[in-house]
């Protein structure tokens, strides 16, 4: 087949010098010199600051960051880059993609051969495992995990007689009941939706709460018969029937105007969702703070940086990889962006401790999201992750939307993602 | 004087290679000319369409495995309920903007088929405004107007008394929405179409009509209707295969919709199906399944046209 | 086109009513202009202005002052400038590529003789209905294999010739064209090209021009394809830099209506000139049954 395809390219080559144009002649532009490289991001996530701090300290080296869309967006292009076309330098990849990717590792370099093998034990060790290939191939270096944490509004807390002080607000719920609890409370005071959206802010953190998600142990796809899933499932739905959603989906329009209009009084922010918040509710500093998560430590999201086979200049991504994301390096992101280190030697280091954020009423977010990970109970991510996941959430969504009876939700959903991992 | 063709002969000989040269580059000229469409319309068309009836075969992973699997792609796709509904979604806002587009711009180019209308340049042209702007953009635009919180839309029926309705989430809401997109985009193109099938009709006739005391209504009946019907089906088989088409309104539409079109794939077309299958979940057999799907419903329409306009022809006196 | 002096002949007491346009008619006309043209509008608005008067209610309907701003938010969040060009090379090589080589198609069908004509003539007619986009995966394949992807020849070249340009030229050359004069230019011993390029083309320009700029107009609005193949943002047309914006999760929507009026400008300029042409284009264009 592979000759049909090339047949058929002679003939467009042919075809091109019919009509006069040179193929090939504005295909690479990449890297070519070892002083230069291309990094694909996502938005959000904010590598700018990394990059630019690496460019200030080696002034003679060129990095091209491109950010090419969401998280999922930016993987489906580097699947088709990797199908056929210019690849990255380095491309970074959120944490539910990466399985997918571990599934032919031999599209990315071994960063073992290039060092990581000696970092290795500088990371969170079930973070690790997630990018090591069977064979030991290190496939990609996380740059950080997901800390869970609540932030709420206090002005809104105020003025609806609920404390504000974020200890006291942690106390209010150490469970998800006692979250809905309050919610209603806010509610009744109010009149006034308390959260942005169940399916987000509820489901998407309980089930990374557990210590299996849709696969078991044995790496089989469980997501069916695992009890820790439909409980998180079935808890969502309790919550939204409880009342005190805004039903508004996260990431649209309506979700960005509303933090700063004050839709809602609460919501589920992992560590890398504080700098959306602020760009998107500029006009709220300050009247923010952060609690703990009902329900105990979890991680939503971390990403990995991995280096594709055919990069053009993999020396100068790797050189990138080790300084930037070394202990570190992470905690100086930290410091300044707030994405929480996958590296724990730094998680006791005063100056991540004391690390408080003005825009959320002095917060110390180095204290509250790296407790939230430190008890971790690691559990399998497979290649369908990502698919089951979205699925599972879509029905949520469709149930806030009215459109599925939270009786049939649970069985909408199986369907749901049955029929998404077919094809 | 020699006999004419003396002089001819005389010079035969050394131009004669030059001529056979000549004739033969004359002779071949004609497929020269037409040689680039073939040329590419064999690699980027014609094979690319066969192509997919063999990737359909197979469960094709562009950075991973190829496997052979017949038919089983077609047994998945007619037993995929994400199929059918798809098939459904695009059948409904097919309907949903041709029929209201079509019927408004019959009545708008029978208006603009007055002959003392003034500034008549100045509509035309305003018409095909939609038209020049593009799709993304004018997706974004809507989205934004037809938004559940925000909307201008939404604020106009709480004005009235009404709730505010939830467009995108539901199956209706979101095929109106991209509905209204669509025809927003080709009434007035289709409105230039049927306004110049009309001005073909002899002005004396909607005179003779007037004289008669035939109002506006029955001369629009009985005269512009029957002169359009060639037109019409040709527009409505246009706007059918556009119509199988539809993309980028159902991926823009529902910025956090993804490649579903929201939460229920309650607006997910056709096209969008393919580009999840293909380029979202990156499988290629399946999504080349759902390109023959495609294919197949092109051939009933084109079929269904053939039919059409063979019967109006032959109703012709 | 003389159809008053008709009338004024034949039923001149019937004139002044008949022909006189109802108010009705400039009433429906001018909703449909307004309707026609108040998205545009709307677009520039919340274009002007910054994300809370986007989102209030009741809607402010006056632009703001902030069109520069966003603006330069756009040209920070996506390459912009680069976007424009690259819109315009693919849409300026299609738009030209069609003229030319379907004229040149459409004359050889019209006028030429040759082995083959009909069946290859029947060829073009019948692909005029098959859309592309049911082959997008071998398409890809295909781009791939080439090393196109995220190159803009890959945009280009496969839409250099249209079966309906071909189509349209040749129905244009079968009217315009005399053999008369054809046969007159070969006695004088021109070749075929030069009666190609010397008269038909110049006879048949307007048409070209006309399938040019709806390839152009066509070439710059294309969404599907230039998303499948372009990856960078370097690479991006305006319509991708759309999408890009919107998907910018960090800014609101004024950006990503800004990046549309931005993409939308160069065409509104470009149509006040045009405009009458299209118009007059797809009047004459109308399917003749």
């Amino acid at each position: 087949m592979k000759r049909v395809i090339t047949t058929a390219a002679s003939f467009a080559t042919a075809a091109l010098l019919v009509v006069g144009c040179t193929p090939g002649s504005s295909g690479d532009s990449g890297s070519s010199d070892s002083k230069s490289f291309e990094f694909w991001s996502f938005t959000g996530i904010d590598q700018k600051t990394d990059v630019e701090a690496y460019k200030k300290k080696h002034p003679d080296i060129n990095i091209k960051l491109t950010e090419v869309g969401s998280t999922s967006e930016t993987a489906q292009a580097l699947t088709a880059a990797l199908a056929g076309g210019k690849v990255p330098d380095l491309v970074l990849i959120q944490g539910d993609d990466l399985p997918k990717f571990m599934q032919s590792p031999d599209n990315f370099m071994d960063l073992s051969t290039l060092g990581a093998d000696k970092m290795r034990g500088d990371y969170l060790d079930w973070v690790m495992k997630q990018s090591t290939a069977e064979d030991g191939k290190i496939i990609g270096v996380p740059t950080d995990v997901g800390g869970m944490a609540v932030v709420y509004r206090t002005d809104l807390f105020k003025a609806a007689g609920l404390p504000t002080d974020r200890d006291q607000v942690s106390k209010l719920w150490p469970t998800w009941d006692a979250f809905a609890q309050v919610g209603k409370q806010y509610v009744q005071a109010t009149g006034k939706p308390f959260l942005d959206n169940t399916p987000t802010s509820v489901f998407f953190q309980a089930v990374n709460q557990g210590t299996e998600r849709y696969y078991d142990a044995e790496r089989k796809l469980s997501y069916d018969k695992n009890p820790q899933v439909k409980a998180a499932f079935d808890l969502t739905l309790k919550v939204y029937e409880s009342g005190i959603s805004a039903k508004i989906t996260s990431w649209s329009p309506g979700w960005t105007a509303g933090m700063s209009k004050g839709d809602f009084a609460a919501m589920s922010a992992p560590a890398w969702m504080l700098n959306a918040i602020k760009t998107n509710a500029p006009d709220t500093a300050g009247k923010w703070d952060v609690a703990t998560i009902p329900g105990g430590s979890g991680n939503w999201g971390g990403s990995y940086l991995a280096i594709p086979k055919r990069a053009k200049n993999p020396k100068a991504a790797w050189d990138y990889i080790a300084e930037m994301q070394s202990p570190e390096g992470q905690l100086n992101n930290f410091l300044s962006k707030g994405n929480l280190p996958t590296t724990p030697s730094v998680y006791t280091d005063p100056r991540l401790l004391e690390r408080t954020e003005p825009f959320f009423s002095n917060a110390p977010i180095g204290k509250i999201y790296t407790e939230s990970v430190v008890n971790i109970k690691p559990f399998y991510i497979g290649p369908e992750d990502a698919t089951i996941g979205s699925e599972l959430l879509n029905t949520l969504t469709s149930v806030e939307q009215g459109k599925v009876e939270p009786a049939n939700a649970w069985n909408t959903a199986l369907t749901n993602v049955k029929n998404a991992l077919r094809g | 004087m020699l006999s004419p063709a003396a002089a001819p002969k005389a010079t035969a000989r050394p131009t004669r290679n030059r001529r056979i040269q000549q004739g033969l580059r004359e002779r071949l000229a004609p497929y020269v000319y037409v040689a680039p469409f073939f040329l590419l319309f064999f690699v980027f068309g014609l094979f690319p369409l066969l192509f997919t009836f063999y990737v359909a075969l197979f469960d094709w992973d562009p950075i991973g495995e190829r496997r052979y699997v017949g038919l089983a792609n077609f047994a998945e796709l007619v037993d995929d309920p994400r199929f059918w509904g798809a098939l459904r979604n695009t059948f409904s806002i097919w309907v949903l903007s041709t029929v209201p587009q079509l019927l408004l711009a019959l009545g708008v180019a029978h208006m603009l088929n007055h002959v003392r209308l003034r500034a008549a340049t100045l509509f035309r042209m305003s018409m095909l405004v939609p038209y020049v702007t593009s799709v993304a953009a004018t997706t974004i635009v809507f989205a934004q107007l037809f938004d559940r919180d925000y909307g201008m839309l939404n604020w106009f029926l709480g004005l009235l008394g009404f709730p505010h309705v939830d467009f995108t989430a539901s199956v209706w809401g979101s095929h109106i929405m991209i509905a209204v997109m669509v025809a927003w985009r080709w009434t007035g193109y289709n409105t230039l179409l049927y306004l110049a099938s009309l001005q073909t009709v002899p002005r004396e006739l909607f005179e003779a009509a007037a004289v008669d005391g035939a109002n506006g209504w029955n001369q629009f009946r009985h005269i512009t209707i029957p002169a359009l019907r060639p037109i019409i089906v040709f527009t409505v088989v246009t706007s059918t295969i556009g119509g199988l088409q539809i993309f980028t309104e159902p991926l823009l539409a529902n910025p956090v919709g993804g490649l579903t079109c929201g939460a229920a794939r309650q607006c997910q077309t056709l096209t969008l199906f393919l580009y999840e299958q293909a380029f979202g979940r990156f499988h290629f057999g399946y999504g080349a399944a759902v390109g023959v799907a495609l294919f197949v419903m092109v051939v009933i329409v084109a079929a269904i046209n053939y039919l059409l306009v063979t019967r109006i022809r032959s109703e012709r006196p | 086109m003389n159809p008053a002096s008709s009338t004024v002949r034949r039923a001149p007491h019937r004139r002044r009513s008949s022909d006189q346009v109802p108010l009705v008619v400039y009433a429906v006309l001018g909703v449909m202009v307004v309707l026609s043209v108040f998205p545009l509008y709307w677009m520039f608005v919340v274009a002007t202005t910054d994300s809370a008067t986007a989102t209030s209610l009741p809607p402010h309907v006056l632009p703001g002052g902030n069109f520069f701003y966003l603006a330069g938010l756009v040209f920070d969040t996506v390459p912009f400038v680069q976007a424009l060009l690259n819109s315009v090379v693919v849409a300026t090589s299609i738009g030209v590529g069609q003229a030319l080589l379907c004229a040149l198609a459409g004359f050889a069908f019209a006028k030429l003789s040759f082995r083959g004509r009909n069946t290859l003539f029947l060829i073009v007619v019948l692909t005029m209905t098959v859309p592309a986009q049911l082959s997008v995966v071998p398409q890809y394949l295909i781009m791939s294999r080439l090393n196109w992807v995220d190159t803009l020849q890959a945009l280009i070249v496969p839409g250099l010739v249209s079966a309906f340009g071909i189509f349209w030229m040749r129905q244009h050359i079968v009217g315009t064209i005399d053999d008369d004069l054809m046969n007159a230019a070969r006695v004088d011993g021109a070749t075929t090209w030069q009666i190609f390029w010397r008269i038909a083309f110049p006879l048949v320009r307007p048409a070209a021009l006309v399938l040019g700029l709806f390839g152009f107009v066509n070439a710059w609005n294309d969404f599907l394809w230039p998303f499948i193949v372009l990856k960078s943002p370097e690479r991006y047309t305006v319509q991708i830099a759309i999408k890009a914006l919107q998907n910018n999760r960090d800014i609101d929507l004024g950006l990503a209506m800004s990046g549309s009026f931005l993409a939308t400008l160069p065409l509104l300029v470009l149509f006040v000139f045009i405009g009458r042409r299209l118009v007059q284009g797809i009047m004459e264009g109308a399917f003749k049954g």
